[in-house]
């Protein structure tokens, strides 16, 4: 009796090896830390807006369980329980939320990501690199730990074909308009070298005048900015009248006046949330400004 | 007679106080709980509350305890140390140095453990303890200690270890959320790594201060007294100076910088029973353990998100602080 409950168990444990142990397979994250995947997975947790928009981009969205109180798009994530935000995501939501799979990326603070390693919860973490062609990889790593390859394929291809129709348009470009970028609203705040905005900026055929500057985010200085006279000054912000009070303030910001986009009034709005997220909308950003840096290749769409 | 019958009833309402404070440390998060959910952890031992209940709350109100109870023996041990009431651990040094330690290592990208310890609490110890052992030496001169100079080079020292912590915070602004940990405190990401690490230390400093209390008694009447008393003066002051220290830096490297503790505290009990250090460091530690729950627990439930536990121990600590100084004469 006994030994038949034995070759039960056993046949069943090599039944169950045979039909899904092929499906185990153990992938690395981005800070080289081992996932098992197995089942895909039905209860999912984003730890960045970005990563929220590639999941539901990619058929995901019922099986979201939680997001940041960032993620905002599409409106679907709105309705999603919150955990918190990128840098302060809650550890007793998150568990309670009882998640198959979190992803979080390189922004979220170590310690935290630490912590939640330390709690034995699935974690996969990936790096948003510093250019435009990481959102491609990104995607396909969603792809492969949500086990949507397919789909995912089919997005990133969607995308690069977006990508390199901007590319052909802007492959006449003689002159590249040295550009001003300025985000978090008022102030002088910019992106220098490290940071995927400044490739935005390059990939749109323009210059980013703290281009050359190794930071990733810095505050520009008054004297720097009217000694590098931008051609084009670009206002990341949320909304069109949070663009207007910035554009505003620039206008009337005396020191400025003398600037060549101040006074040929090439000041213009980039909605932040498709620039500042390296998802699907990034490629969004990338024609928007190339089309803002270079109308003159856009007309015939228009 | 009296003051015994006042220090049972001080330590009963300690008491008293303490388990309360675990209890709704337990029972408040954000994610709802209450009694049924605990009982269910008992009796049917879920994962998920097990994770919750023990893994995240309690592991933090006892990190918050033992954080709370360290600093303030390690101010009891400053104050008596130096007969100053302005002494504590920051003014000594100790705390900016060890926050200096830790941001060196995330600016030096260092994030490995060793032994179960990770390699930024060992800076932050590293260089709390190099601070004030420096200090400690610039202060002697020819042989003879001074107190005052002593204050006032660690606080130039300590002035200097917080320069060079917000300079490199600002070379590495990506950092910032790591930044306003070490500077303001927090305890949101408590583990039972942490306690561990912590609870040797504290229960070796505390049992030494304890034994060595009749002679901080002594100190205090003098460092000639003391010595005509039979104290061995120099290695008493040796050895108090390097376990509040110790612990200081202990502190700082699991729980960033959190003020006004190790200031407030002792001051709190000496008004309550009296200057003796036989009692002072039992009560220090076991008030300044339950204020710091307590000040968690405003921490990580007045606000949606969390508040730095530096703001609540000031904004508690100061007026309370006040009004015990105006009562007493």
């Amino acid at each position: 009796m006994k030994s038949k409950k034995i070759h039960a168990v056993f046949l069943l444990t090599f039944l169950n090896a045979v039909l899904f142990g092929s499906q185990q397979k153990t992938i690395k994250d981005d800070l080289a830390f081992p996932f098992v995947m197995t089942s895909p997975p039905q209860r999912i947790i984003s730890l960045a807006p970005n990563i929220t928009e590639i999941l539901f981009d990619l058929d995901l969205g019922e099986k979201v369980v939680g997001v940041t109180r960032y993620c905002d798009f599409p409106e679907k994530a709105l309705k999603k329980e919150k955990i918190g935000g990128m840098i302060d995501p809650n550890l007793e939501k998150i568990i309670a939320l009882n998640p198959d799979l979190i992803i979080g990326f390189r922004g979220n603070p170590l310690r935290i990501i630490e912590r939640l390693r330390g709690l034995h919860l699935p974690l996969f973490v990936l790096e948003m690199g510093t250019n435009l062609e990481t959102v491609f990889i990104v995607i396909e790593k969603i792809g492969t730990i949500t086990q949507k390859e397919e789909k995912a394929e089919i997005l990133v291809e969607s995308l690069k074909n977006r990508y390199s129709k901007t590319q052909t348009a802007l492959r006449n470009v003689q002159h590249e308009p040295r550009v001003f970028l300025s985000i978090h609203g008022t102030g002088l705040w910019t992106c220098g070298k490290g940071s995927f905005l400044n490739d935005l900026v390059e990939k749109a055929r323009g210059v980013n005048v703290a281009g050359n500057i190794p930071r990733k985010w810095l505050h520009y200085n008054r004297e720097q900015l009217i000694h590098d006279n931008p051609e084009v000054i670009i206002i990341l912000s949320k909304s069109e009248t949070e663009f207007s009070k910035v554009k505003e303030w620039i206008k009337n910001e005396a020191h400025l006046k003398g600037i060549k986009a101040v006074e040929t009034d090439r000041i213009y709005f980039l909605d932040e949330n498709l620039a500042t997220r390296p998802g699907p909308r990034l490629i969004d950003a990338l024609e928007e400004l190339a089309r803002i840096l270079h109308p003159q290749f856009f007309k015939e769409e228009r | 007679m009296k003051t015994r019958t006042k220090k049972l009833r001080l330590l009963l309402v300690l008491l008293i106080l303490l388990v309360v404070g675990l209890l709704i440390s337990l029972l408040e998060g954000p994610v709802e709980t209450n009694f049924n959910d605990l009982w269910n952890l008992i009796i049917n031992n879920d994962s998920t509350f097990r994770t919750i209940f023990i893994d995240l709350r309690l592991s933090r109100a006892l990190l918050a305890f033992l954080v709370g109870a360290s600093l303030s023996l390690s101010g009891a041990i400053l104050q008596g140390y130096f007969q100053n009431p302005m002494a504590g651990p920051f003014v000594v040094g100790v705390s900016s140095g060890a926050s200096f330690g830790a941001v060196l290592c995330i600016y030096l990208g260092l994030n490995i453990r060793i032994i179960g310890f990770s390699v930024q609490s060992i800076f932050a110890f590293a260089s709390g303890f190099a601070i004030v052992s420096l200090v400690y030496l610039l202060s002697q001169r020819k042989g003879v200690f001074k107190v005052e100079t002593l204050l006032l080079t660690g606080i130039a020292a300590g002035a200097l270890a917080s320069a060079l912590t917000s300079f490199m915070i600002f070379l590495k602004a990506d950092s910032f959320e790591q930044a306003v940990f070490w500077l303001l405190g927090s305890f949101a990401l408590s583990d039972w790594n942490q306690i561990t690490a912590v609870v040797p230390y504290f229960f070796l400093c505390f049992i030494i201060a304890q034994w060595l209390a009749k002679d901080m008694n002594l100190l205090v009447l003098g460092d000639d007294v003391a010595q005509s008393l039979g104290c061995p003066v120099s290695s008493v002051r040796k050895i108090f100076l390097a376990i509040s220290t110790f612990l200081a830096a202990s502190s700082v490297s699991v729980s960033g910088i959190i003020g006004f503790v190790g200031l407030i505290v002792p001051h709190w009990i000496r008004i309550l029973i009296g200057p003796d250090h036989r009692h002072l460091f039992l009560f220090s530690s076991l008030t300044g353990g339950i204020f710091l729950i307590y000040s968690d627990l405003l921490a990580r439930t007045l606000l949606r998100g969390e508040l730095p536990i530096g703001i609540i121990t000031a904004v508690v600590g100061a007026p309370f602080f006040i009004y015990l100084l105006s009562q007493r004469k």
